[in-house]
Order: structure tokens, then C-alpha cells, then sequence
């Protein structure tokens, strides 16, 4: 009897269901994290007999055959792609993604990381950086006796001073769009990196080339849906007991087996 | 010829066959577009030597029931959800499979490919190229692709020229022998069809299984005990 096997799958898989609903829930507020989503696909099929397989001497064949299936397996857990709210912020560096693209990140190690989390701070230098401390590219410095910066939706900042009336004009950011997003490898702290699955960085113009733009003073809050949350985790833990449950009936029948005399 | 124990067998391997495969319906309880099985018993008729006949239970075939799933709203711009008649056809190494999975997503070269990394066919039995730069993908009911507004191509419907020839596959996936276009099936957009397993069904056709089973096994028992006294009986 491969029940046995099969409803442990089947636990496996709604185990996975439930730590993939567990942290979209502890991401709740993560800034500009989106919600994951868990796929499954049925395993092989074992043929006991083939459809077509001849069953009588005058040539009357088997319609279906048998085919019993051997459980579920994961495919994919990929990021559910949707723009999450936009929350006022205020702060000069803070800056929301309405639409396409992702902000490029340089790493220590000197490859680029990608992120949506415009939460940017200024080092001591005055460099934009993000949160973890890494540089943004372009690398663009705001002069220490700038008064005030803005960005516009196209991604250029400025910088006012004192001094002087007209915006002195930094640098301009641009976005990076790519043909597969959900190929990306997430790598935490809210990176991901180019894989070979997502295709190469396209980069381009807020507000250009599908790109979306940027807005100054908001940040893109967490996707995740509670409620849907909520509902998908009610759905994997009934769907871990009905399996828990196949796999009682089975012990049930086995142990029915050992006592025949 | 004392044939009640291989009568009650046959039952029982039976039995046990359709315990597995109730098992594969509820781990499948979360899978997209899966379709849940069903088991059908026959009857077996056996020669024996002095001119009567034995009857026996076999399980020789399997049925698929194509009840469509729930169509649950995710949002996403490559999740399908067909509502009605039809499947869509990927392109495997075995050769072309139907599904009803419809959960996509552009792959690095810009065609559609589902979880496994298989191609879409479009209603013209190719490639399914979705442009990388367009802002807006939009997906009509008739599986109409347009990106920016701009009609860029269209995912077609399938079914399968006699559906008896209909088998599961893994992944997903089912084989089928001759397909042709679908007609009567719509597309929707920021949907999946969820599996068609009824977790009530499936419960009450496991306790049925398992009470079957050991009713088999007490009349096993109650066989043995019966040879056992004649044997008794005459041996005195």
C-alpha cells in the first residue's frame, strides 16, 4: 500500500503551504516585500495497466487503464508580483516604486543587487545608500550644505542651497526591469540578484520603457494580504490533517492486515 | 476447490489500490488544476474446472472527474483560469500535454513557461512571446494577449479529439492522443482553477474503503475459523 507515502507528501507539501504563509505574515510590514506563493504540481503515475492494454482474446482493450498517482510535490514558490500602498512618508530619501523596476544596489563585493525598498539614508559622506549601508547606484553624493533635495518622478534629485536659487541638478537614477521578476533569487534583507532564470538587468528611465517612477516621501508597504493569509493558512492546515488523517486509515488497514489469521 | 479466500483478495487488493489512490486526491487537495480520480470495480469471471463459474472483483480502470475546479482570484498577470470547456496545450519533451494549471510566468527569453519551465502554445500551436518592456499585459477571455493596449498574440484552448484517451501525466500535466481547438471555454485573468477534489467525498470514500477492507479481513478470519473446525470435524 503506497497510501502511506502518498498522504506524506501530501503533509510535506501543506508543510511548505504553511512556512511560506508564515512568512508572508511575519513580512507583514516589510517595506516593498511582496507576498509568495507555494505551487504544487501531482507526481508521477505508476501504470499498473496501460489504457489499450488488450483485456479479452477478441481484442477488446482497456479504455483508461489504471494509473495511480504517487502523491504531490512542490514547483515553485515564486513572489506574487503587485504593487503594494504606497504609505506617506515624508522623509527627502524615501522613495516609493509606482509600477516596473527595481532599484540597483551596489554590493560590497562589487556585484549588484536589486531591491524595491526606497527606504535610502545618506552615509557620513553624504553617499546614498540603502539601509544596510550599500551604496546606490549611480552613487550619487549630496553636497554636506545642500538645504534640501528633491526627486522628481523621473528619478532626477536636486539639490537646493542657500546660496543660490536654482536647483543644482546631482545625478539621476535610473530602474531596472527584467523579462522574467519571478526568476530572481531573493537573497534577504530585501535583495534580490539577477539569476540566469530572470534574464539580464534592463535598465531604464522612470517612467520610460515600462519602467514605473519614482515618488519622493512615500514608501511601498508589504503586499501581503492578510486576509488571503489567513485563508490560505485555514486551507493548508485542514489539508495537513485530511492527509494526517489517510495516513490513520492506512495504519488502520495495515494493522487489519496483520491480524488475519 | 475452496475459492473464497482468493475471492475475498481480489477484493481486498482492490481495496487497497483505491486507498492509494484516494490518498493521491487529498495530498493533491492544493494543486492547481488537478482533476480528482476515481476508481471503478468490475467483475471478473473465472473458470472453474467442473463447469461453474467464479465471480471476482477487479479494479481495471480509473475514471477522471472533470468537474472544473474553483476559480480563485489571485491577482497575478500570468495566472489562468479557464471557466468552461478546454485546456491549454504545453510544449513537453513527450510531446504536447494539456493542462488546466494556468499558472505562467514570462521565462528569461520572454515566452511564457509554466512552474516546470514548459512552453505555452498559443491557439496556433507556437510559443507564447510576451514583450519584456510593456507596462500592462493584459489577457482577454478569448486568450487574447495585449501589452500596452497593443495585441501582441493569442493563448489558445484545446481539447482532446476523443476524451476517453485522457490520462494524467505528473506535473500537472495530462497526455492525451489527438488534439484539436476548444471552443465554449473563457480565459480569466488573475485567476487559478483550484483542484476539484471534494475533501467530504474523499473522506467518506476513505472511511468506506477502510471499513470494506476489514470487512474483508473478518471474513478471512471467519473462513479460517470455518476450515479449521472442519477440518476438526473430520479429522476425528
Amino acid at each position: 500500500m503506497k497510501a502511506l507515502q502518498i498522504a506524506a507528501t501530501g503533509m510535506a507539501a501543506q508543510q511548505m503551504k504553511v512556512d511560506v504563509v508564515s512568512n508572508n505574515l511575519a513580512n507583514m510590514s516589510t517595506t516593498g516585500y511582496n507576498a509568495r506563493r507555494a505551487d504544487f504540481a501531482d507526481l508521477h503515475y505508476q501504470q499498473y495497466a496501460r489504457p489499450g492494454t488488450i483485456s479479452s482474446s477478441d481484442g477488446a482493450m482497456l479504455p483508461t487503464g489504471i494509473q495511480i498517482g504517487l502523491g504531490v510535490r512542490p514547483t515553485a514558490v515564486s513572489v506574487v508580483l503587485a504593487q503594494g500602498p504606497l504609505a506617506e512618508t515624508g522623509g527627502d530619501l524615501d522613495l516609493a516604486i509606482e509600477g516596473k523596476g527595481y532599484i540597483e544596489v551596489t554590493l560590497p563585493s562589487g556585484g549588484s543587487a536589486y531591491t524595491r525598498d526606497g527606504g535610502l539614508k545618506r552615509s557620513a559622506d553624504g553617499l546614498i545608500v540603502t539601509s544596510d549601508g550599500y551604496p546606490v547606484a549611480p552613487g550619487i553624493t549630496i553636497p554636506s550644505d545642500a538645504r534640501s533635495i528633491a526627486i522628481n518622478a523621473d528619478g532626477e534629485i536636486y539639490a537646493y542651497f542657500d546660496a543660490q536659487i536654482a536647483p543644482q541638478l546631482l545625478g539621476q537614477f535610473s530602474l531596472v526591469g527584467f523579462t522574467n521578476e519571478k526568476g530572481l533569487e531573493a537573497t534577504g534583507s530585501n535583495l534580490f540578484l539577477e539569476s540566469s532564470a530572470s534574464g539580464p538587468p534592463i535598465v531604464g528611465t522612470p517612467g520610460l520603457d515600462g519602467m514605473g517612477v519614482l515618488r519622493q516621501g512615500y514608501l511601498e508597504e508589504s503586499s501581503v494580504d492578510s486576509v488571503r493569509e489567513v485563508t490560505e493558512l485555514i486551507k493548508a492546515q485542514r489539508g495537513y490533517e485530511l492527509n494526517a488523517k489517510v495516513i490513520t486509515a492506512v495504519d488502520q488497514m495495515l494493522s487489519a492486515t496483520t491480524q488475519v489469521r | 476447490m475452496d475459492a473464497s479466500g482468493y475471492v475475498t483478495l481480489s477484493r481486498l487488493s482492490g481495496l487497497s489500490r483505491e486507498m492509494d489512490l484516494v490518498a493521491n486526491n487529498i495530498a493533491n487537495i492544493g494543486t492547481q488544476g488537478y482533476k480528482s480520480q476515481g476508481a471503478v470495480f468490475s467483475e471478473f469471471i473465472a473458470d472453474v474446472p467442473d463447469g461453474r463459474s467464479l465471480s471476482m472483483a477487479r479494479s481495471t480502470a480509473w475514471t477522471m472527474n472533470m468537474t472544473d475546479g474553483v476559480l480563485s482570484q489571485t491577482g497575478g498577470t500570468f495566472d489562468l483560469g479557464i471557466q468552461g470547456a478546454g485546456f491549454f496545450q504545453i510544449e513537453s519533451p513527450d510531446g504536447p500535454r494539456l493542462t488546466r494549471a494556468g499558472s505562467f510566468t514570462p521565462s528569461a527569453a520572454g515566452e511564457l513557461v509554466n512552474m516546470d519551465g514548459l512552453r505555452l502554445l498559443d491557439a496556433g500551436g507556437a510559443p507564447v512571446f510576451v514583450p519584456p518592456n510593456a507596462r500592462d499585459i493584459g489577457i482577454a477571455e478569448d486568450g487574447t494577449i495585449s501589452a500596452d493596449g497593443v495585441p501582441v498574440g493569442q493563448i489558445g484552448l484545446w481539447q482532446p479529439v476523443d476524451p476517453l484517451t485522457l490520462a494524467y501525466a505528473g506535473g500537472n500535466l495530462l497526455s492525451a492522443g489527438d488534439i484539436e481547438p476548444a471552443s465554449g471555454g473563457e480565459i480569466h485573468q488573475g485567476f487559478l482553477e483550484e483542484s476539484n477534489v471534494d475533501p467530504v467525498g474523499e473522506v467518506a470514500r476513505m472511511i468506506e474503503v477502510q471499513r470494506a477492507y476489514e470487512q474483508g479481513q473478518s471474513f478471512l478470519d471467519a473462513e479460517d475459523e470455518r476450515l479449521r473446525n472442519m477440518i476438526q470435524t473430520m479429522g476425528r
